[in-house]
Parts: structure tokens; C-alpha cells; sequence
């Protein structure tokens, strides 16, 4: 029976508590997974406002909690997506209190240049549907930007190239720099706190999101979805010139104009000073043209009606009306002449013959006249000797009054 | 004349240029007209490529409290 109480082989036997097994986990299993990489991929990705990230990895068979801090986060170059499939770097660690484990990253990397692409597509794919690469919301740019604001790192060679691109070509215009970090932790936060602050100055005609040349991991900052989302909101037509020709991003398409690097969104963005001159030199060369070609047209103009007959001899035609009027004239006056001729002879005779029959005639050859009652007695029967008789003689009258 | 249109920005003078040279090629114009404008757009494009020879360029940093910045004090900073 004392068998049943042996317990040599149990005082060997040690009794854990729940705390000493968990600390032998903790210790064991910290031990062993200190320093691993560990691939899969991400679900419930919860970004914290305390800014540490939770999230789970999973793969078909398995499913592990994972921890990101907030210093360590912001070293990521992306931010992570449901369904990414990713590398992580750290260790197990065990919570004794909830007697949970799980994996705390201390960074993060896409499982392969893929995971980014597919990543980048599935954005690209989901912006498209929305509807924020059309065309019709695409802002035209202003042909002579007066202010141009500028949403690139302070120290980079983009700002060097696009200010010495401004100075050759538009030095009339002024640049409003809004500097910000264009890569690693903070530079998402950054663009966009940038094209905010520049969407508040009424005046600007222009931004220009610039980046230099780099890989895909640092141009990343640019296919962040609230980037893309912030350049669309923008009110201010965006140029973006982001890495070299070959790089394409999602601000990129979300832009007003995608340019292929820095320098060449200032290229686009402004007119050159050198073309403008021309044209306003070659403008008033063509202002002057016209006006000396209407000048010429008003004088030939001048010079044909100076030159018009009538304008050459304006008396002519005068002269000619008063021809007109000499020959007519000369024609009444000869037509004249001959009827008052004519009177002429006629009256010459009515005179001749008036001479002959004169009364004076036969007075003064010795005839005389006898007058009664101031009429002639032409015979003797109608001579009356009681009345007074008047006879008249060529040299005077007598008066006889029988009475 | 000069003084009053010297208020117009660049970017007003030009589109006045343009709209000169229109008025000029449009056959309503009279001659007398026309001498003005073409007047006015002498003097406007010497005020224009005066603008343009002086052109300095201006930068200004927003989140330096608003601090103008030449082209020299940036290439100090390389």
C-alpha cells in the first residue's frame, strides 16, 4: 500500500506555477525567436492613434498577433494594406497578465518588388473606378502662373533644378516653397500638410510636387492613397515631377499634368521669357506693318482721287457750261439781231409812208385845213356858216366866229 | 499714360498686346484708332520687356515664417 504513497519519483516532479511555466514560456520562447524574420501576410491592420500598429500575419494554416511601435512604424516606407504580403523582423515576446504571445516587428518590408507593384496596382485600380484619374476633373494651368508653389524637400537636387529652370525661363514668377520630407517617416504626413498650407493662399496659380530620382521604396511616399487623395482635393492645379521619366506614381496620375522629373514641371509650368519677347517684338513688328500698310492703302486711296480728272481740272467742266451758254447765246443774239433788222426796215417804210400822207406836207405847200366843232369839214354841204370856223394853217390856227 | 497702365500685371499687359494686335487686323478700325492703339502697344510692350529683362526671381519659404529667400541663401545651404 506504501507503494501507492512512494513518491520518490515525484519529489523529483516539479510543481510550476502558472507565473513560473509562463516566465519558463516567456523565457524559452524569447530565447529561441529572438532575432527571426517572419512572412506573411497582413490582416486587421489597425493603425493606432497612439500611432503603434496591431495587426495579424497569417498564412493558410496559421495566424500570429503582431505589434508595431510607433518609433519603429515610422520607418516603414508604406503604409501597409490588408492582404500585403510582407517580411518581418523582430521577436516573440510572451504577456504574462493575458498569457498571450506575439510578434513585435521591428520592420517591415514588402515580400518582394510584387508585393509593392500589386499593391500600387490595387490602388491605381480602385482610384480609377473612383474616379479620381478623370480627365474632366483635371484643372487647366494657368499660361502665365503669377505664383507657383513648390511641395519638395528644402535640401534636394529637384528644388535646385526647378529653381534654375524658373530663373532661365519665367524669372517674373515668384516660388512659394512649402518644404517637406519626400521620403521615410513623416513624408506622407508632410506632402500633404504642405499642398494644405498652399491651398490656402488664394494667389497661387500652381503647385509643383517634385521629387528626385529614386527607388521605388523611396519614391513610395507618392502611391500613398491619402496623398493621392489630398492632390485630388487640391484647388491649386497640381504638376507632379517625380523621379526620372520611367518612374510613375499614383500622384501621378491623380495630377493635373504628370511631368517625368522636376525640372521638366517647371519646363511645363512656365512660358519662356525668351519666346515671349519675341513674340511681343514680332507683335509690334506686325502692329507696325499694318499700320504703315493702312497708311499706304489711305494714300494711294488720296492720291487716286487727287489724281481724278475732275479732281486735275475742276474748271473744266464749268468752262464747258459756259461754251454752252456763249453759243446758245451767240445763236439767240444773232436771231435777235435779225428780227430787230427787220423791224428795223419795216418801221423805215410805216415811216415813209406816214411822211407822205403828213398833214404838215399840204399845210406847208399852202393847204389849209377848216375845223368845226374840232372835226374836219371835209366837203362844203357840211359847212355850217353859224357856227365859228377854226382854220388851221401850217403856221398857226385862226378862229372866225360869225356871230 | 504710361504711369496709369503701369497698375496691370504682366499677365494683363500681354492679353491687352494680343487684343491690340486683333483690333488692328480688324478691318473696323479707323486709322485714327488705330494710331492710338498701335501707340498704346509700343508702350505697352517696352513696359513688358522691361518686366521681363528685370525679372528677378522671388522665392519665399512658407513654413520659415514666411522668410524670403534669395537664390544664393539655398545654394549656401548645399
Amino acid at each position: 500500500m506504501n507503494q501507492f504513497f512512494n513518491t520518490e519519483q515525484q519529489t523529483d516532479e516539479q510543481v510550476f506555477t502558472v507565473s513560473q511555466l509562463t516566465q519558463s514560456i516567456k523565457f524559452v520562447l524569447e530565447q529561441t525567436f529572438e532575432d527571426i524574420s517572419l512572412t506573411g501576410e497582413i490582416s486587421n491592420f489597425k493603425p493606432y492613434s497612439s500611432g503603434h500598429w496591431y495587426f495579424n500575419l497569417k498564412d493558410e494554416g496559421a495566424v500570429i498577433n503582431c505589434v508595431m511601435w510607433k518609433g519603429l512604424n515610422s520607418y516603414v516606407f508604406f503604409k501597409p494594406q490588408d492582404g500585403m504580403k510582407v517580411v518581418l523582423k523582430g521577436r516573440i515576446t510572451v504577456y504574462p497578465p493575458r498569457g498571450n504571445y506575439q510578434f513585435d516587428a521591428r520592420s517591415m518590408k514588402p515580400a518582394g518588388e510584387g508585393e509593392l507593384q500589386a499593391a500600387f496596382e490595387r490602388l491605381k485600380r480602385k482610384l480609377y473606378e473612383e474616379g479620381l484619374f478623370d480627365e474632366i476633373y483635371k484643372k487647366p494651368l494657368p499660361p502665365f502662373p503669377h505664383k507657383i508653389g513648390l511641395v519638395t524637400s528644402i535640401d534636394g537636387a529637384a528644388l535646385r533644378d526647378i529653381i534654375s529652370v524658373a530663373s532661365r525661363r519665367y524669372p517674373i514668377c515668384e516660388l512659394i516653397l512649402a518644404p517637406c520630407k519626400v521620403q521615410g517617416s513623416g513624408s506622407v504626413e508632410d506632402i500633404i500638410e504642405s499642398i494644405k498650407l498652399l491651398n490656402k493662399h488664394k494667389d497661387i496659380d500652381l503647385i509643383i510636387l517634385a521629387r528626385g530620382g529614386g527607388s521605388i521604396e523611396d519614391l513610395w511616399s507618392f502611391n500613398e492613397e491619402i496623398v493621392a487623395r489630398e492632390i485630388f482635393k487640391s484647388k491649386i492645379p497640381i504638376i507632379t515631377g517625380i523621379g526620372h521619366e520611367i518612374d510613375f506614381t499614383i500622384a501621378d496620375f491623380v495630377a493635373d499634368l504628370r511631368a517625368p522629373t522636376p525640372s521638366a514641371a517647371m519646363e511645363i509650368a512656365t512660358p519662356d521669357i525668351e519666346l515671349i519677347k519675341n513674340n511681343i517684338l514680332s507683335g509690334i513688328s506686325r502692329n507696325y506693318n499694318i499700320i504703315l500698310s493702312q497708311l499706304r492703302n489711305y494714300r494711294n486711296a488720296l492720291y487716286q482721287i487727287t489724281n481724278s480728272y475732275f479732281y486735275k481740272y475742276p474748271l473744266d467742266r464749268v468752262r464747258n457750261y459756259q461754251q454752252q451758254i456763249d453759243s446758245s447765246f451767240y445763236k439767240s443774239s444773232q436771231l435777235i439781231d435779225k428780227k430787230i433788222h427787220i423791224a428795223d426796215l419795216y418801221l423805215k417804210k410805216l415811216h415813209y409812208n406816214l411822211k407822205l400822207y403828213d398833214v404838215n406836207n399840204m399845210l406847208n405847200r399852202g393847204f389849209t385845213l377848216i375845223l368845226q366843232k374840232n372835226k374836219f369839214v371835209k366837203r362844203m354841204k357840211n359847212l355850217n356858216l353859224a357856227e365859228a370856223i377854226k382854220i388851221k394853217f401850217f403856221d398857226g390856227e385862226i378862229e372866225i366866229n360869225n356871230n | 499714360m504710361a504711369k496709369q497702365k503701369s497698375n496691370i500685371s504682366f499677365e494683363q499687359k500681354l492679353k491687352r498686346l494680343e487684343e491690340i494686335t486683333e483690333l488692328l487686323e480688324s478691318e473696323n478700325t479707323s486709322l485714327e484708332e488705330s494710331i492710338n492703339l498701335y501707340e498704346e502697344s509700343v508702350q505697352l510692350s517696352k513696359e513688358c520687356i522691361s518686366i521681363l529683362e528685370k525679372a528677378e526671381l522671388k522665392i519665399k519659404n512658407l513654413k520659415n515664417e514666411m522668410k524670403e529667400l534669395s537664390i544664393k541663401d539655398l545654394n549656401n545651404n548645399e
